[in-house]
């Protein structure tokens, strides 16, 4: 997966981080965004984000990435949070096996507040510490295969599968688009320049399509 | 945050004794280069090992990456108090500490004046626990905080807790380490919250409170003006709900329209929620987006005057960063607007100016409140009623005071130091004092009354104040440098860098001039 210049291109994807606080979700966006990762990163309070422009096939993509707190009271304020996005990383600590038993609850709330056809993937971060695993990978992965959810095991710590993680998110998204574009011919749901929730790029810039699947 | 391209490895415990929270800490031992490996460290910028780090005034690490408290050198300059002004200062906010009921009920302007001016660091961390109430607080509840400390938490909250114990302010010298005294003390704060108020439990947003907090003074301390800010200044903020973060975020954007109508404009326009911006500022009071001499600044005035200081700065950064056309050319989208407002610039959160800034917008505490009805109208139309009540919030150290059941227990002052009555102080006027006060104090205030200097006719309780205040003069009946009668207070016990709460270190201040003061007030902003 290539990178190209921010300024330039195509498509604007939001993509939601979401999980229990303290399973890195943080760490995978500063990771994917940055190349950065630190043990004491700040608690996350409101909400936090950062964008990488890659490139899928000839499109050039730039994939919103959002983040916020992870504690249970946070659930109040965040259905700002979720408007337009279109992909969601549903992380959870395989080594903290109470952040993996509450995932239906954060896939029950995601579906509550974002829409239906949102890509989502089930991330078991923190892959670095194998001996204290308590999150078996089959059983991960076999929740994420009965509910329709994407999976990968990462560790924003080494990197592992973390550029992974996202592209596959990202080239999810974008074949759901094309097939959406491809489908749609009465319908104007995609018009380049129309404003939709914000995501307008300048007049300097390449027009993007602004989607909602 | 650090770059690691993964050679970190699993996380470590910190290595026994190699680390802690004290001063030793910055000192490289012989464990210092096996201390660099461990995770304990932070970010491996730091590899070079303790003796390359420095520390800037307030306690963070120079030049790392995200240290709010490493202001730009030529600022900086701009910044600094000349000495001689600081000292007078300490002497002014002395002699009203030592007053501190008159002070509040007579000359209250005055005291707002000072805050806004900034408190002196030597005395900060005691003059927020008069300000916020919290130092009656510890005074009515001797004992709590140890009970509380003592118990067991409910592992539920503990274990959220521990997991943000490094997270907050890791760069500054008390938070570094894992378990040193910065992160043990922000651990038995926190916890005693949760056992103080079960049903409110934790809020990540506490714990970079507490923090700052401790920065200035020791757990227990720190605990009551916690106690205070998150049932009498922000209510609700911490809350199950988190109701009142959002209709605070909804009064903050109704009030930008008079204030910075471009502004207004433009966030309507993108449709950005006032909680994509507002709720670290406001939940934190600032302590995580501001340069670290600013946060103090608004901190100072924040206790004093409560949360309409909270909603200037807010409404001030917004102004200056959305205000304008020229500044909107960057910010096209909904991402690019939240991204200005993140990254603001040096300028315009710099101390002199937003203290000026903040200290001159018309905002009101009537307007908020106001603005709040409104507010929770609409709420109760579009959503149904609040599921969380919280009380009303108290406008400052003022209503804090005001709200108090009486009797008030007159407020020891707790200097370690201790002159000769008749010693001569700095900025005094050239006499030695003589060692009466109390019945000059009385002839002073009556003096005072008299002359009509007093801003308002006393009402019965704040008479009885006065009295009070002026009958059980402290000076009079603390036998000189008599060690029983220090503060028991640990601070001086506590291994942590005492420059973060010399609080302690005061003189013991007779000015015969509380009341009836003629000296002019320094312009240093």
């Amino acid at each position: 997966m290539g990178n190209r210049a921010e300024e330039d291109y195509n498509f604007v994807f939001k993509v939601v981080l979401i999980g229990e606080s303290g399973v890195g979700k943080t760490n995978l966006l500063s990771r994917f965004t940055r190349n950065e990762f630190s043990h004491d990163s700040r608690t996350t309070i409101g909400v936090e984000f950062s964008t990488r422009t890659v490139m899928l096939g000839t499109a050039a993509v730039k994939a919103q990435i959002w983040d916020t707190a992870g504690l249970e009271r946070y659930r109040a304020i965040t259905s700002a949070y979720y408007r337009g996005a279109v992909g969601a990383l549903l992380v959870f600590d395989l080594t903290k096996h109470q952040t993996y038993a509450v995932v239906e609850r954060w896939l029950k709330e995601l579906y509550d507040h974002a829409e239906a056809t949102i890509v989502v993937m089930l991330v078991g971060n923190k892959s670095d510490l194998q001996q204290a695993r308590e999150v078996p990978t089959e059983e991960a992965r076999m929740f994420a295969e009965n509910n329709g959810l994407l999976f990968l095991e990462t560790s924003a710590l080494d990197s592992t599968n973390v550029e992974l993680a996202f592209e596959t998110v990202l080239k999810e998204i974008f074949s759901k688009v094309s097939k959406q574009r491809q489908n749609s011919s009465r319908t104007n749901a995609i018009a380049l320049g129309r404003a939709q929730a914000g995501q307008e790029p300048g007049p300097g810039e390449k027009r993007a399509c602004c989607i909602s699947l | 945050m650090a770059k690691s391209r993964g050679e970190n490895g699993p996380r470590a415990p910190a290595a026994e004794g190699s680390l802690s929270g004290t001063r030793e800490s910055l000192v490289p031992g012989p464990d210092a280069a096996a201390a660099d490996e461990l995770s304990s460290l932070g970010s491996d910028s730091e590899a070079n090992g303790f003796a390359e780090r420095r520390i800037d005034k307030f306690g963070f690490i120079v030049g790392s990456q995200g240290a709010e408290g490493a202001p730009c050198p030529l600022l900086h300059r701009l910044e600094e108090v000349p000495l001689e002004v600081l000292r007078q200062r300490e002497s002014k906010w002395l002699d009203m500490l030592n007053n501190w009921d008159k002070w509040m009920a007579k000359k209250h302007k005055k005291i707002r004046l000072r805050c806004q001016k900034g408190i002196p660091p030597s005395l900060r961390g005691r003059a927020w626990q008069y300000l916020s109430g919290g130092k009656v607080k510890l005074q009515q509840n001797s004992g709590k905080f140890d009970e509380l400390d003592m118990s067991p938490g409910d592992p539920k909250w503990l274990d959220v807790i521990e997991r943000d114990l490094h997270r907050q302010f890791p760069f500054h010298e008390m938070f570094v380490s894992r378990g040193g005294h910065g992160q043990q003390d922000l651990f038995r704060v926190l916890k005693a919250y949760t056992l103080y108020r079960p049903e409110e439990g934790y809020c990540q947003a506490q714990a970079p409170i507490a923090a700052v907090l401790l920065m200035h003074m020791p757990a227990e301390q720190a605990f009551w003006c916690l106690v205070q800010i998150c049932e009498k200044y922000l209510p609700g903020y911490y809350s199950e709900k988190l109701e009142a973060i959002q209709l605070d975020g909804e009064i903050l954007f109704s009030l930008l329209q008079k204030v910075s109508p471009v502004a207004h404009k433009h966030l309507s326009r993108q449709k950005i929620d006032p909680l994509l911006y507002m709720t670290e500022w406001f939940m934190c009071a600032f302590a995580r987006t501001l340069p670290w001499s600013s946060v103090l600044r608004v901190w100072d005035m924040f206790f004093c005057e409560g949360v309409k200081i909270i909603f200037r700065v807010g409404l001030v950064l917004l102004k200056h960063a959305l205000g304008s056309p020229e500044k909107l050319k960057a910010c096209q989208g909904q991402y690019e607007t939240i991204e200005q407002l993140r990254s603001l610039s040096p300028k315009i959160m710099q101390e002199a100016f937003l203290v000026q800034e903040v200290v001159e917008l018309p905002v009101t505490e009537r307007q908020i409140e106001r603005e709040h009805l409104i507010q929770l109208r609409r709420w109760q139309e579009t959503r149904g009623e609040l599921q969380c009540c919280s009380p009303p919030r108290l406008h400052g150290a003022k209503a804090i005071m005001e709200a108090e059941p009486g009797p008030w227990p007159t407020l020891q002052p707790s200097p370690s130091i201790r002159l000769p009555p008749d010693a001569l102080l700095p900025g005094s006027k050239g006499k030695p004092k003589p060692p009466k006060q109390s019945q000059k104090g009385k002839e002073q205030w009556k003096q005072a009354k008299a002359s009509g200097q007093l801003d308002k006719p006393p009402t019965p309780s704040q008479a009885k104040v006065a009295a009070a205040a002026g009958d059980a003069c402290p000076p009079q009946d603390v036998p000189l440098k008599d060690p029983a009668h220090q503060d028991p207070a640990p601070q001086d016990s506590a291994p942590q860098d005492s420059a973060h709460h010399r609080s302690q270190d005061s003189v013991h201040h007779h000015s015969q001039e509380s009341l009836t003061s003629q000296e002019s007030e320094d312009t240093y902003l």
